[in-house]
Formats: C-alpha cells, structure tokens, sequence
C-alpha cells in the first residue's frame, strides 16, 4: 500500500517535470550511416538515402525529452559545417561505418578534431559502430583499438559508449535494439548533469549567435557599399 | 474576349487539378546565375538561346512519380523585389549561385538571408545549386556554402550540390535529393 502510493507520487513527479530539451549532432565520415540511421529513428525506411551535403534535422520525443537531432553532410568538403553546431548540442553521436577498414583512420583523425573542440569536449559521445551486417565488419574491441578511443575520450574528457548496429535492420519499433540502447544511455547521461551542459550550452551559443549577428551587419553594410559604388558607375 | 482567358484558366486547372502529387518550387537567385539554364536542362531543353528573363518561366518535370512545378524568375535587380509575391504555398526553394562570381557571394548571401525570413518560405528546405562548377574559376561547394552562411539556417534542411546547368553535370543529384527528401516526406 505504501509502495503503491509512493509509486503515484513518483509518476505525479515526473509528469510535473516539463519536457527536457536536448539537441544532439550527428556526425562521422560520408556513407557512414547517419542519414539511414535518423530515418530507422523516425520510424522511415532507412534504404534509398542520398548524400547529405547540406543539414538536416529531427525531432523526436523520448519519455520526457524532446530531442532534436541535427544530421549534417560527412563528405570532406561539407565537414567545415559541423563545428557550427557543436554549440548547441548536448552531446555527440559519432557514427562509424565499420566494414570501411581503409578509411578507419581518416575516421580516427575526424573523431579526434571533433572531440577536442573546446564546444565538445567534456560532452557525452555515442559511437555507433554501424554497418555490422556487413561481412568483415570490424568489431567493438578491434574500433575501440583502430580509433584509439580509450586515449582520445579520456583525454577530453567525454564520458563515452560504443554500440555495435546495423541502421538498415528495421525502422520505427524493429529499429536496431543496440541504437535505441545507445540513445537511451546519451540521453540518460545527459540527464544527470542537464544543468550544468544547459548551461553551457546557452552561454556558448549565446556568444555565436551574437557573432554570427556583428558578422551579418557588417556584410550587409560591404554590400551596401558595393551597391552604390555600381549605381554610381552605372550613372557615369 | 473571354477565349484567351479560358485559355489560360485551363492550363492552371491542368497544373493544380492532376491526381498526382505535385510539389511546387521556386528558382531563385542572382541575375545570370543561370536559372533558366538549369531549368531547360531540367526539362532536356536546348541551353544555347536564353536572354536574361524580365518576368518568369515556368515548366512542369516529371521525377519518382512526382510532377514538380517549378517556377524562375527573373534575378536583375531591378526584379528582385517581386520575388515575394511568388512564394507562397512554395514546397522547395532552388537557390542558384553563380560559383565563379565571387565579387557577388556577399550580395547573393544577404539576398537568400532576406528571403528566408520571409513567412511564406517559413520552414522551407532550400537547395543551393552552386552551379557553373565547368569554370576553372568556380569556388567549391564548401567554400560557397561557408560564404552564404548556410550553418546559420538552423529552422530548416539545406543542401548545397555543386553543379554546371550548361553540361548537366551533378542537377540530377540535386533533383534526386529533392525526391528523397521532399516528397518522400510530403506524402
Ligand atoms: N549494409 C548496411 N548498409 C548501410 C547501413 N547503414 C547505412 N547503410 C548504407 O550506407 C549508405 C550511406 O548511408 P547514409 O545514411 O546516406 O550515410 P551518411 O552517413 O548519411 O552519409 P553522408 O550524408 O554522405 O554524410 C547507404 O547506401 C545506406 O543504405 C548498415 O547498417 N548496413
Ligand atoms: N559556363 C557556364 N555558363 C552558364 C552555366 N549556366 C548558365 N550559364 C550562362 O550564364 C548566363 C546566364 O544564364 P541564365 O540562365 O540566363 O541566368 P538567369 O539566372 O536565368 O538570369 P536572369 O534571368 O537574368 O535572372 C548565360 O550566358 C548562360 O549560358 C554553367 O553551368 N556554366
Ligand atoms: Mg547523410
Ligand atoms: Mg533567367
């Protein structure tokens, strides 16, 4: 009887709690899986997905958090993006394609530059270990070794799980159990110290949001210039 | 009197009244950017005889089941503020860029920041052809899509395809994405 009414008063707790909001970055080399991954998520099919070279983003709720996952071009010539949103994000899922053993090193290089940005390290890190449906998909222990993440998370100081999966296993309820168990442990992790990465978070985008302001204005200021020095030409 | 009109009437009941799903963009950009290149190369058209365009065009491409209706209007400046009364109802915004015009990133960028806070295009994925790539003297995607600000875009999807409208390299990837992930989602 007492159990059951501390029970209600649980649930009443947290049903009172308002949503939580988390803002996760999706990252990793080109082909590696993100895009299929966010769609199996969603609850979409997961084939027939075109490269992003651009961004992308979800919404999604989990329990009581309302997650919105940015999905951002992995290509070599589209990376330069990312760091603009390390800001905002709560945390980081890294996704590796583990059967591309000759790119296991530019996937080491990429990961390392991500982890070590001041706006990222020290934040909660998923790597997804994808595409273990493939034959000679590296396993967890052989990526841990190849990427050298031990080193590189303690380093930084990011609290870390890997997860071995396969994107294209299933969607919506059959997505793949090891990505809900990853997400699950993000979120979680995130949650023990929401305040403090909160924090963070706004103080760091506050600052890149003013500098994308100042950068705007002064623009629009060159353009200005630029315009009148034609029409001026224009009139000669 | 009434003919033309009628006319005119019909053709517009035959691009809203098809059971088909249809999925209306916007082609904007710069002046000589090369939109109505594009266009015609969307459509298999010759690329050789295009003026600069005073009002718009408009052309019907069939793609995955789709009937995309896209509408180009005219870039010289003198145009531009007439945009605005296009976008409404728009599914897709087709930015185009000039790659080898690098004296006019900052003026094509403040140009797409301004139609993005338009209300009618609130939400509205955009793709940026960054076309012109068979010109030794084209930047990269990247560098483009550094130069336009795109990262600052946060309430939308973006994606930028490098491209040349004059040989047809790299549009049909731009169309594909649109497919994959326009109206895969309208439906
Ligand atoms: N066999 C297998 N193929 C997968 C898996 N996940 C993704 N793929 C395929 O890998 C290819 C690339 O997947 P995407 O989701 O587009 O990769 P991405 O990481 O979003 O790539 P970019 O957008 O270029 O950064 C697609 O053909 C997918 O179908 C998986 O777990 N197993
Ligand atoms: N080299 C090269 N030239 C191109 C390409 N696309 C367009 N052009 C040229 O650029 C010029 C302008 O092309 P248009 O298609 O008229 O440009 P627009 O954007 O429609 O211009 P407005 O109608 O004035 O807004 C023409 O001379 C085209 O041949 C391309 O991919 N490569
Ligand atoms: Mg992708
Ligand atoms: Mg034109």
């Amino acid at each position: 009887m007492f159990s059951l009414m501390a029970n209600c008063c649980n649930w009443l707790k947290r049903w009172r709690e308002p949503a939580r909001k988390v803002t996760l970055v999706m990252v990793g080399l080109d082909n590696a899986g993100k895009t299929a991954t966010v769609r199996g998520i969603q609850g979409e099919n997961p084939q027939d997905v075109a490269p992003t070279v651009g961004f992308s983003k979800v919404d999604l709720k989990q329990g009581k958090y309302e997650v919105t996952i940015f999905d951002l071009g992995g290509g070599k010539r589209i990376r330069g993006i990312w760091k603009n949103y390390f800001s905002e994000s709560h945390g980081v899922v890294f996704v590796v394609d583990s059967s591309d053993i000759q790119r296991i090193q530019e996937t080491r290089e990429t990961m390392a530059e991500v982890l070590q940005h001041p706006r990222i390290a020290g934040k909660p890190v998923l790597v997804l270990a994808n595409k273990q449906d493939q034959e000679g998909a590296l396993a967890e222990a052989d990526i841990i070794e190849n990427l050298s993440l031990e080193k590189l998370v303690n380093e930084n100081k990011c609290l870390c799980q890997i997860e071995p999966c396969s994107a294209v296993l299933g969607y919506g309820k059959k997505v793949d159990k090891s990505i809900k168990k990853g997400l699950n442990w993000l979120l979680n992790n995130i949650a023990k110290d929401y305040e403090a990465i909160t924090e963070r978070v706004q103080k760091d985008t506050a600052e890149q949001r003013a500098q994308e302001e100042q950068d705007k204005k002064e623009r629009a200021e060159r353009v200005r210039k630029l315009r009148e020095e034609r029409e001026q030409q224009e009139r000669e | 009197m009434g003919e033309p009109q009628k006319g005119l009437l019909s053709v517009i009941e035959k691009l809203k009244g098809s059971s088909e799903q249809e999925v209306r963009i916007v082609l904007l950009g710069l002046d000589n950017a090369g939109k109505t290149t594009l266009l015609k190369s969307l459509a298999s058209e010759d690329v050789n005889t295009i003026t600069p365009t005073q009002g718009f065009n408009i052309k019907s491409v069939a793609s995955h089941g789709m009937k995309l209706n896209v509408w180009d209007i005219g870039g010289q400046r003198k145009i531009r503020p007439f945009w605005k009364k296009y976008l409404e109802n728009t599914d897709l915004l087709i930015y185009v860029i000039d790659s080898a015009d690098k004296k006019r990133f900052e003026e094509t960028g403040l140009e797409l920041s301004e139609l993005i806070d338009e209300e009618n295009l609130k939400g509205v994925p955009v793709l940026v052809f960054a076309n012109k790539q068979d010109l030794a003297t084209a930047s990269p995607a990247s560098e483009i899509a550094e130069g336009l600000n795109l990262h600052t875009y946060r309430d939308r999807e973006w994606q930028i395809q490098a491209c040349s409208a004059v040989s047809g390299e790299g549009v049909q990837d731009g169309m594909n994405w649109i497919c994959n992930n326009i109206v895969n989602k309208k439906k």
